[in-house]
């Protein structure tokens, strides 16, 4: 069973209450009684007829008992242990000496991963430049021998 | 509540716009959501002049007459859960003797009264929205 509301007053419609209207645009009204529908057809604007929902809302009639119910609700966050790492493990690892530690090895790690990826690099250059010096040497040898030949 | 010489609507794409009532075919009393009208057919759209295509062919013209099924009415409707519905206009779809749509496409809204009828499912499962 839904309570639906009145399309210009705001009140409740219970089932076996009321008219819904259906306009051509597709859009549906419902009215509790004769009273909401004539003057919804007059097209008078519910915000200015004082005994409707909207008007009370927009004057803000009534409004400071429903403040009074609601309270602010606060999220407490809770840190929790993760598997594979339990709560003191997780405590030590923010602390800022444990921090800095990391920061210093992985700093370190880095320097040596550079370091031999550089000496890599120079090696790699320097093989085949020699491949290069090599090849040289044969295709002069070969011309040399060819131009004599070919005399 | 349609009667003799009552207007309606139509919404489907057969050709014709409005439509004025000759005959309820139901016993004695006025049409409602759901029921069968005979009707003639006052205003229909104009066929554009170049071309004769098939599909594009008008089927209604002006001064036909057809069977027709009311599918809103400006008189308010009784629903079994106590509800009143009422819509904007009158307004129907032409059918032919089996209760087939003679157009293809429903525009508009469409009242729910007619489930309740039995033979009419092609007409509600082309409208755009039952209500």
């Amino acid at each position: 069973m839904k309570v639906e509301a009145d399309s210009f007053s705001g009140a409740r419609i219970y089932p076996g209450t009321g008219k819904l209207y259906a306009r051509i645009d597709n859009r549906i009204f419902r009215f509790f009684n004769g009273k909401s529908e004539s003057l919804f057809l007059q097209r008078k604007n519910p915000r200015k007829i004082g005994w409707t929902v909207l008007f009370r809302r927009m004057h803000k009639k009534g409004a400071s008992e429903e403040a009074a119910k609601r309270r602010t609700r606060k999220t407490v966050k809770v840190q929790r242990a993760v598997v594979g790492a339990s709560l003191d493990d997780i405590r030590k690892r923010q602390r800022p000496e444990a921090r800095a530690q990391l920061r210093t090895e992985s700093l370190a790690q880095r320097k040596q991963k550079k370091a031999a990826s550089d000496e890599a690099k120079k090696a790699a250059k320097a093989k085949v430049q020699q491949q290069q010096n090599q090849q040289q040497k044969v295709s002069k040898v070969q011309t040399k021998g060819a131009a004599g030949k070919g005399r | 509540m349609i009667g003799l010489k009552g207007r309606l609507n139509v919404i489907d794409n057969s050709g014709a716009t409005l439509v004025e009532c000759i005959q309820v075919l139901r016993a004695g009393s006025h049409a409602r959501i759901g029921d069968e009208i005979v009707c003639v057919v006052q205003r229909s759209r104009t066929v554009g002049v170049t071309q004769g295509n098939q599909q594009s062919q008008q089927k209604v013209k002006r001064g036909d007459v057809r069977h027709a099924l009311v599918v809103r009415t400006k008189k308010e409707v009784r629903r079994p859960d106590g509800r009143y519905i009422k819509f904007d206009d009158n307004a129907c779809v032409l059918i032919n003797n089996k209760g087939e749509p003679l157009g293809s496409r429903i525009l508009g809204i469409v009242g729910a009264e007619l489930r309740d009828k039995g033979k009419y499912s092609k007409i509600l499962t082309l409208a755009q929205r039952v209500v």
